[in-house]
């Protein structure tokens, strides 16, 4: 269930903690890069029923940033990450 | 020019300065509690860690990682400050939160079955021991929920939450006969 978060640094929450952003598996597009890149990283939305990347924060609780993987159909939570360490990881 | 602040509790007029009588859960408000927020440097958490635990008459509680806060009965804020300061120094960022933060402290045998009124988590003591802390949401307010004994319980929150935690313990409370009043040690 997507309703119960497993968080990395204070154990198993109910979601109400958390405030969730959105798509986590973005790239920043180069400072440099074309107006569409920017114009498909800001605006364009993929709305996929499966799995899905999602940034949550744990706003009630140690106030960081995760990443959960999730599927949007079934509700049922993979993984739960800390922000940074994901982001140290895909070395963005 | 220097301005004298004077020091208020934020529930002076909600509770009797002087303390009443007890039921069998009763909720306790402590005043002139040092607290601090400590905040590690980048990469010195584990030594933050280690030194805060050395702290011998300083109770710690976990905000998040890197993040603590200090609570000291004995200590006044400026002697909190200090001690941290000295202990951690060069490692760690120290705040006081002594006039920020508001302390209730929950004791009585159906504790667990008042908390759990407004606290998602599970706090069996298989789950949550004695001398855990954590940031839990109570009600729609964030508080740090520690356990300072089989049946006690330790919430600490920002002050201006203060007021309306204290109305949704009573409410939480009130199947029980929760009583409330202000720590007779200060």
């Amino acid at each position: 269930m997507a309703s119960l978060i497993h968080c990395p640094h204070c154990g198993v929450r109910p979601k109400e903690e958390f405030s969730i952003r959105g798509d986590a598996s973005l790239v920043r597009p180069d400072p440099e890069a074309s107006d569409e890149a920017w114009h498909e990283y800001v605006h364009i939305r993929a709305n996929p029923r499966g799995r899905y990347l999602e940034h949550w924060q744990h706003v009630a609780g140690c106030r960081r940033w995760l990443v959960v993987e999730r599927d949007t159909f079934t509700h049922q939570v993979f993984s739960v990450t800390d922000g940074a360490a994901a982001a140290r990881g895909t070395s963005r | 020019m220097t301005t004298t602040y004077i020091s208020r509790h934020p529930l002076e007029d909600r509770l009797p300065l002087e303390p009443g009588i007890r039921a069998v859960d009763h909720l306790e408000v402590p005043r002139g509690k040092a607290i601090a927020t400590v905040m590690a440097m980048d990469g010195e958490e584990a030594a933050v860690a280690a030194g805060l635990a050395a702290s011998g008459d300083v109770s710690v509680r976990f905000v998040a990682p890197g993040e603590w806060l200090a609570i000291s009965q004995s200590d006044t804020p400026e002697v909190l400050h200090r001690n941290l300061s000295l202990l951690l120094a060069e490692a760690a960022y120290i705040f006081d939160q002594s006039d920020g933060r508001v302390v209730f402290r929950l004791s009585g045998p159906n504790v667990r079955r008042i908390l759990a009124k407004g606290v998602g988590i599970d706090l069996h003591a298989s789950a949550f021991e004695i001398g855990t802390s954590s940031n839990v949401l109570c009600g729609h307010i964030s508080v740090n929920l520690a356990r300072s004994g089989e049946n006690e319980f330790e919430l600490i929150v920002m002050r201006s939450f203060a007021e309306s935690l204290f109305d949704d313990l009573r409410a939480m409370g009130r199947e029980f006969d929760l009583s409330a009043d202000f720590a007779a040690e200060g």
